[in-house]
């Protein structure tokens, strides 16, 4: 086990001790800042990582407006069985060698990190059976390190305590807040795709679609029930990257979301508005002709009045 | 012992996975596809979901891949992209 584990040790204690050397001139060595923005420079670093993963799937699900009249096809010919229409759904993506799936592996690829910088903070807190504190040093998280880290603070909560495991009234407190800024921020995320993002759904999907909105409510007891085991340090980290998710997804949602979801007739809406408003405010009510992509030329003599704006019409 | 992987699969199937939007590349998904290798298999069922898992990563294609061939018409329910 060491074997596999040690190396994410490291590296989890070396990006935090990382972080705090570069972060200790400012806020001091054993100040709590310090130490709790370290564990906020290591969800950065890995969430940087993952942003080629990202638009990796973005790219991929963007591909498949080419593929839109094929997929209805498929939809209608395959109606009452669903599961030769997934099956074809999947053979149609891998024939054109694109696939809109974020796939399984980089969740499952998480974990270790996360289970890395659970024991890493778990060991600042070890004691002793009689109660005496004796932390383990784990990867680079050791000697002074350690010392600083084991007394660091996150408003008022020493970051390697959880709620069941300390009396203190302020570590309950934290772990609280943050246990609810965790179970906030995921609903905002899934409640902003749901609504959003995601393409329409067909009444076949009813079901599938109840059953998120199910899960949507009950994933904040969900994280009450496991977040009252983690130490404050590991909230920091999940409530952070949680952060980072929504605001990846809102950036997305905004500028290039999934054809066929709200939030792209919305887009498309507010371009062909912006087109309109443009070619007004450029040359009155006729378009000037020299803004005009070529292919649009043999349009030119019925542009009078309210025209259907191009659907293609890239802006920037 | 192959009752109890199974179990656990169905619970994350039911309880965990709706919560999250699709993510499997492939069909059935990798729940389904170890539920039925493993309930099939036995170990060699648990070392083929930890290959397909590997399989279902960013820069692969996906497709239809059944864990036991000739299994076209199952009672393992699946929905499209459940993982």
């Amino acid at each position: 086990m060491g074997v596999i584990l040690d190396p994410l040790y490291n590296l989890v204690s070396g990006v935090i001790i990382l972080f705090h050397n570069l972060l200790r001139p400012i806020f001091g060595t054993d100040s709590g800042v310090t130490w709790s923005l370290s564990i906020v420079g290591l969800v950065i670093c890995i969430r940087i990582v993952l942003i080629p993963l990202f638009v990796k799937q973005i790219k991929s699900q963007r591909a498949l407006t080419a593929l839109q009249p094929q997929m209805k096809a498929i939809q209608n010919k395959y109606k009452d069985d669903r599961q030769k229409q997934s099956e074809e759904m999947m053979k149609l993506y891998k024939e054109h060698k694109t696939n809109p799936l974020a796939s399984c592996f980089p969740i499952l690829a998480q974990a270790p990190i996360f289970f890395a910088l659970f024991t890493v903070l778990n060991g600042i807190a070890a004691k002793t059976p009689e109660g005496v504190s004796a932390p383990i040093a784990r990867g680079f998280l050791k000697g002074d390190y350690l010392d600083s880290a084991a007394q660091a603070t996150f408003f008022g909560a020493k970051i390697s305590q959880s709620f069941l495991g300390s009396p203190d009234t302020t570590v309950k407190i934290v772990t609280v807040i943050l246990i609810f800024v965790m179970s906030a921020t995921t609903f905002t995320t899934q409640r902003q795709l749901m609504v959003k993002g995601m393409p329409k759904m067909d009444s076949s999907n009813n079901m599938m679609l109840q059953q998120q909105k199910i899960m949507l409510y009950l994933f904040p007891v969900i994280f009450a029930i496991s977040g009252v085991n983690f130490p404050v340090g590991v909230l920091i980290y999940w409530s952070t990257t949680n952060f980072w998710t929504w605001g990846q997804q809102f950036y997305v949602i905004k500028r290039n979301p999934t054809p066929g979801s709200p939030a792209y007739e919305e887009l498309e809406r507010k371009r062909a508005h912006k087109n309109k408003e443009d070619k007004r405010g450029a040359s009155g009510t006729v378009i000037d002709p020299e803004n005009t992509e070529p292919g649009q030329n043999s349009q030119e003599g019925e542009v009078k009045g309210q025209r259907k704006q191009p659907k293609k019409k890239k802006k920037k | 012992m192959r009752k109890v992987f199974v179990a656990v699969i169905n619970a994350y199937q039911k309880w965990i996975s709706p919560a999250f939007p699709a993510r499997c590349k492939y069909y059935p998904s990798c729940s389904a596809y170890a539920a039925s290798a493993i309930s099939h298999y036995g170990l060699r069922g648990v070392a083929m979901s930890i290959w397909r898992l590997m399989r279902c990563n960013p820069w692969s294609h996906g497709g239809v891949d059944y864990a036991v061939k000739n299994q076209t018409n199952s009672s393992q329910k699946t929905s499209v992209g459940v993982h």
